[in-house]
């Protein structure tokens, strides 16, 4: 058994003392296999390494009556200038055993042949985890700490490793902490949640992630982080890793997974569109909503997705036939409109994707929402961002557009409240990455922009080059903008004397 | 498949696991700094060979003066061969725990282990290149048999104790203080030259001797060339001083590791 008593672990920092684990008490008993959520820097790892008493807590007390490894699969107990062999004859002697008996498991287990007797330095991020797992396989313990085993190695791999472990070593206890909610719920018996230095426990999964859900809904965003960018390529790359760093967005897309694998595509596709709305330009996911969309016969809002996910940088050859497939059953008797990928270059000679499309109108019609119908044909019909930005110029709402902040009461669209994707603090921010090509959030100032709509929207065009250079868009732009401050100024004059 | 880890908290098996470690870690040491190329191993001894062989040709060449009637190959031999046991082994011990943190998750292997393992080593390899050479140089000729051989051996192992509690003191005191190791490469230089071993005490001013006689490393070595030359290196030491102060030395080096022990984190 392992029994941790008010355990509490404070490190000392430039800042200040942090208080990473604030009194964590429980008992683990063979067999027993506790699987923890927590944030990035929550202190799960923190809380590993006082199990396995390579650390000592800062009060409290560890009991431990039974073995414990060491972290599985963690790679970093390697020396990487000796061999693989010579590793595991280290790893032998420290734990007393028989060098030659646990070479041959090695060898067959980790399939590294003649590498095994080369320097770790030379193996590749796989050879490694193989490595790393066949060691931690030598030794018999009684307690298993698995840190992020999930996260490296292949399909096969990671099935022999699911074998060792909890098949032949179920009787075992086990701690395991991964990003992957996935691994956690199909392995563990018992849930915990490690959040502000606490650990709740959960006898259900699902009650587990949901109060995992919630502290990270609770987390301050990241969303704004400071991104720089030239050119819109790098810009929508630099914002996909912010993406995928949002434990937000991982856990929209995680449930949304799981939906998907249960085929309930409703709920997968509520989950990958509240994911897309933190943060719209991802671009892998706009191709997920694509897939559950056309799932649930969506064809129109399916080919949408398709087309943004394409025109933010997913491969076309992949999603090309799912788009001639769901073009074809929403407009049999129209011409097939090809695909269109982003390359490198200006950004008005990009393709545009719905939540550009969404900025833009919210820009320039003032609205905050357009029907999928007409989003769809806006998308098909306008190969590149100059092309819609001219278009949307040309309508007519552009001249009716009320420089009044919208209200809401836009057209029905893609998701119910799709209005998110530009009232929220940022659109304008958003604006800016398809307006100016060198955009640095890190650098300029938004305020530069005046808070008030639409003198924000005058300026960056005026004053910040804002779709400078736009073949078509850029005079029609200049005389928007001219009729635009004529309507301010009248309805200023009204309010004035009205 | 592999035995169950033992928990016995004898006496008797936490010596076996204590040297268990201390020799996995001691193989593991040797591998990394030498490898199996050309050499391998016998770069344990050949190296500080070739600085306390160069050095001796140095001293040769230039004629040093060193205010004895020794002749100066052997001069060189037990002055040289001392300031490369005292010097590496900090040297070696400085920023040992941060190129080992990992090793910390292996419940069994304490910080106190991965000095001791490279204090071993560093202790090998300067005392098989001294004794080789002295092998060398008294086969053919240039130097005579030590008159005393354990009193050789006395004061080797005393410099040897003190560097070794020097190491351990700097390598604790440098994971958490990078200065220690930035301070410790000019120190090593100045204390070279006062380490007694280009000089016999003998040959100084009364009022030098009783300032270079503080430096616990010059006791070493003068025992040592007693026990070479006897007599005629007319050595000065006081073991009533350099004991106590090798001991206290370790006391303060282990309770810094006690210290740097409870707070480091294994990355």
């Amino acid at each position: 058994m392992i029994r941790l008593d008010n355990v509490r672990k404070v490190y000392p920092t430039r800042l200040g003392k942090k208080l990473v684990l604030d009194g964590i008490s429980f008992e683990l008993r063979k067999g027993e296999r506790l699987g923890v959520l927590g944030r990035n820097g929550a202190g799960k790892s923190t809380m590993v390494r006082l199990i396995s008493g390579a650390e000592r807590p800062s009060s409290g007390t560890v009991e431990r009556s039974m073995s414990v490894s060491w972290p599985l699969a963690f790679g970093g107990a390697f020396q990487y200038a000796l061999t693989g062999q010579d590793n595991v004859k280290f790893i032998s002697r420290i734990y007393g055993q028989d060098v030659e008996h646990n070479l041959a498991f090695v060898q067959e287990f980790a399939e590294l042949g003649p590498y095994l007797r080369e320097p770790v330095r030379t193996y590749s991020s796989g050879m490694r985890a193989r490595l790393a797992f066949a060691i931690s396989m030598i030794i018999e313990f009684d307690c298993f700490l698995i840190d992020e085993i999930a996260s490296v190695g292949d399909a096969r791999f990671h099935a022999r490793c699911n074998y060792e472990l909890f098949e032949k070593r179920g009787d075992r206890a086990m701690v395991i902490i991964s990003h992957d909610a996935t691994y956690i719920r199909d392995h563990c018996n018992r849930y915990a949640v490690l959040e502000q230095g606490k650990l709740s426990f959960f006898d259900a999964f699902d009650e587990s992630y949901e109060f995992f859900s919630q502290s990270i809904g609770l987390a301050t965003s990241t969303v704004g982080l400071p991104v720089r960018a030239t050119g819109r390529a790098e810009a929508l790359s630099a914002l996909y890793h912010l993406a995928i760093a949002d434990e937000r967005f991982r856990v929209h897309v995680q449930q949304g997974d799981w939906a998907r694998d249960s085929h309930d595509w409703g709920k997968a596709a509520a989950e990958y569109g509240k994911a897309l709305r933190l943060h719209p330009y991802e671009r892998t996911y706009w191709a997920q909503l694509g897939h559950v969309l056309r799932e649930q016969d969506h064809d129109t809002t399916a080919e949408i997705c398709y087309r943004s996910a394409c025109a933010l940088g997913q491969p076309a050859l992949d999603l090309q036939p799912f788009l001639a497939f769901v073009q074809a059953r929403a407009y049999p008797d129209a011409p097939e409109v090809p695909i269109r990928s982003l390359e490198r270059g200006a950004t008005h000679a990009q393709p545009p994707s719905y939540p550009d499309l969404c900025i833009l109108i919210r820009a320039i019609w003032g609205v905050a929402g357009i029907a999928t119908d007409e989003a769809g044909r806006l998308l098909r019909a306008h190969a590149t961002l100059d092309d819609l930005l001219a278009a949307i110029l040309d309508d007519p709402r552009a001249q009716a557009g009320s420089p009044a902040p919208p209200d809401g009461s836009a057209a029905a669209s893609l998701f119910d409240d799709s209005a998110l994707f530009v009232v929220d603090a940022i659109w304008l921010q958003r604006l800016c990455y398809i307006a100016m090509p060198d955009f640095d959030t890190g650098t300029f100032d938004m305020s530069a922009l005046a808070e008030d709509w639409p003198i924000c929207l005058f300026n960056l065009i005026e004053n910040h080059n804002g779709f400078e250079g736009w073949p078509k868009s850029s005079p029609k732009m200049a005389e928007f903008i001219r009729h635009a401050r004529a309507r301010l100024a009248v309805a200023v004059h009204e309010s004035a004397h009205g | 498949m592999a035995t169950r880890m033992e928990q016995s908290a004898s006496f008797a098996g936490s010596l076996k696991v204590q040297l268990r470690v201390l020799r996995a870690l001691f193989m593991r040491e040797a591998l990394t700094r030498y490898g199996r190329h050309n050499i391998g191993f016998l770069w344990l001894f050949v190296e500080p060979m070739t600085f306390t062989l160069g050095v001796t040709a140095l001293w040769t060449a230039t004629k040093a003066v060193h205010g004895s009637d020794l002749p100066i190959v052997a001069f060189a031999l037990t002055g040289y061969s001392s300031v490369l046991l005292w010097r590496n082994m900090p040297g070696r011990c400085i920023g040992a725990l941060w190129a080992n943190l990992s090793l910390l998750y292996h419940r069994n292997i304490k910080v106190l282990d991965i000095f001791i393992a490279r204090l071993l080593l560093e202790f090998g390899g300067a005392t098989i290149s001294f004794a080789v050479l002295s092998v060398i140089f008294i086969a053919i000729g240039w130097l005579d048999p030590p008159l005393n051989l354990l009193e050789v051996v006395g004061g080797w192992m005393i410099i040897a104790w003190f560097g070794s509690s020097l190491a351990i003191l700097l390598g604790a005191l440098s994971h958490e203080n990078e200065i220690v190791d930035k301070l410790w490469h000019p120190a090593s230089y100045l204390i070279f030259p006062l380490s007694g071993s280009a000089f016999m005490v003998d040959a100084l001013p009364k009022l030098a001797q009783d300032v270079v006689l503080w430096i616990p490393m010059v006791h070493g070595v003068e025992i040592v060339r007693e026990g070479y030359f006897g007599a005629r290196a007319r050595a000065h030491y006081d073991l009533a001083y350099v004991l106590p102060f090798c001991l206290a030395l370790s006391g303060l080096a282990l309770m810094q590791v006690r210290q740097v022990a409870a707070r480091v984190v294994p990355e």
